[in-house]
């Protein structure tokens, strides 16, 4: 019985055991000296071994991915914490930062962030990532082309944390121009935000700007500002929290604007879709 | 340096995002490049790293001071996760001879990075003076990370044997290198 635990020592070393028997493992440990001794030789005797690793230099965004994800799991003292204490923190790793301030992106730069992200994808990467930017527009763009293969089931569920929520998603109709675009509605709990993407715009003169409007009945209200890139590519992210709450939208549009002061559509609509 | 880590350690128990990645910063390469040394595969590195500073962060893995030193114990997790992974994708096998074709770093030189360099390069001196049951092994025992059994099927040896002949080994990895430490090691 003894020597059975005994011969234990290296699966529990390489963690090769089962919950019960690592506990049976340890509780062994507490009482056979020999056992303790040859672990505490078989820690001393690796400690070198990690050394044994060539150095490479790891990509340089990395870093940003992988502690945006780290932080987007609730820490166990969170709930105790200080909110103010951490806010700029916050900010830095949020997820859905860039989206929050109604800033412009542009498609050609979010290509490059999906083309980037996809040897992952194929390799079945754990859906933690996947999930860490269902919240944000890359990944519309990668589900709305259908060209990143279903990712594997999670492998560890409890990274399936992710509260944003896509509401809806449309796409919006053109009213004569080639331009589409996709827009979503995504339920955060900092407040719901709106993103949307176009493409095949048409070149703006002057002060001209791309509007997008939520429209509730008749009354349309200003839901982001952008203009189109030189390949008639635009795309914004404005956050609802300004909009009267619990608003039931009908609509989304995007009008072509003398200058980006309208306050109601001043131009033409180019593309609408229903919500 | 260690004091450091405890610190820092505490202070990311209690919630301190900084802490963590100041955490993250002191260790990001050496694990990274550890995990490589283990799989051979940079996407997988990554996935290791994000899953050790998500066990951290959520304390699913928590330190215990009075059990040894931060820096081991953030290196055992890693070899444990990245043994998982490895498993989990059946990667195929990278031995300790092998080197990978990676991009090698060279730009860098500070203080920390030469002596890891002066240091991987005693060890892998250590190894060659292995025998090759010796060598093959420390490579099955700690960088695959697999079973007692796995071991014994793989190297056709007696499973009660497997145990004495991994320590024998690592003792004798030990000895070449501390009687190589002072002497001339390659550039």
């Amino acid at each position: 019985m003894m020597r059975k635990e005994c011969d234990k020592l290296i699966d529990y070393f390489n963690d090769q055991l089962s919950e019960e028997e690592k506990v049976e493992f340890e509780n062994h440990l507490e009482t056979c000296a020999d056992c303790k001794e040859e672990l505490e030789e078989l820690e001393t005797l690796t400690d070198d071994l990690p050394f044994a690793s060539e150095p490479v230099t790891p990509p340089e965004d990395m870093k940003d991915r992988v502690l945006g994800e780290v932080f987007s799991q609730q820490s166990p003292a969170a709930s105790t914490r200080d909110d103010d204490a951490s806010s700029e923190e916050d900010q830095k790793f949020s997820n859905n930062d860039e989206l929050d301030k109604g800033k412009v992106l542009f498609p050609s730069e979010t290509k490059a962030k999906v083309e980037k992200t996809r040897p992952w994808l194929l390799r079945g990467l754990a859906a933690a990532l996947v999930l860490s930017i269902a919240g944000n527009i890359f990944a519309l763009v990668d589900e709305q082309e259908q060209t990143a293969p279903e990712p594997e089931e999670p492998e560890q569920p409890d990274v399936e944390t992710g509260t944003d929520q896509v509401r809806s998603r449309v796409q919006l109709q053109s009213e004569g121009t080639e331009a589409n675009a996709t827009a979503a509605l995504i339920q955060q709990e900092k407040g719901d935000i709106l993103t949307l993407q176009a493409e095949q715009l048409a070149q703006l003169q002057g002060e001209e700007v791309y509007q997008v409007w939520l429209i509730e009945g008749e009354k349309p209200y200003r839901a982001g500002t952008f203009v189109a890139n030189q390949n008639g590519e635009g795309a914004v992210s404005y956050s609802l929290n300004d909009l009267p709450e619990g608003t039931n939208w009908d609509a989304v549009a995007i009008s072509k604007e003398p200058d980006a002061t309208s306050q109601t559509p001043q131009g033409e609509v180019i593309l609408s879709s229903e919500l | 340096m260690s004091n450091r880590d405890i610190e820092l350690y505490r202070r990311v128990v209690e919630g301190d995002k900084k802490a963590l990645e100041s955490i993250y910063d002191q260790y990001e390469k050496l694990l990274y490049s550890f995990v490589i040394k283990l799989s051979g595969d940079q996407a997988l590195a990554e996935e290791a790293l994000q899953e050790v500073f998500i066990k951290i962060w959520t304390q699913k893995a928590h330190f215990d001071e009075s059990k040894g030193k931060f820096s081991s114990w953030i290196v055992t997790i890693t070899r444990y996760t990245a043994i998982d992974l490895i498993r989990k994708h059946k990667k195929q096998e990278v031995t300790l001879e092998d080197e990978t074709d990676l991009p090698e770093d060279e730009a860098e030189s500070t203080e920390d990075l030469v002596e890891w360099k002066e240091r991987g390069s005693e060890i892998r001196q250590a190894v060659k003076k292995l025998s090759e049951e010796q060598k093959q092994m420390v490579d099955l025992f700690y960088f695959k990370g697999l079973s007692q059994s796995e071991i014994a099927s793989h190297t056709e040896l007696p499973l009660g044997t497997i145990k004495g002949r991994i320590r024998l080994a690592l003792k004798h990895l030990k000895k070449h290198l501390s009687t190589q430490k002072g002497g001339v090691h390659d550039a």
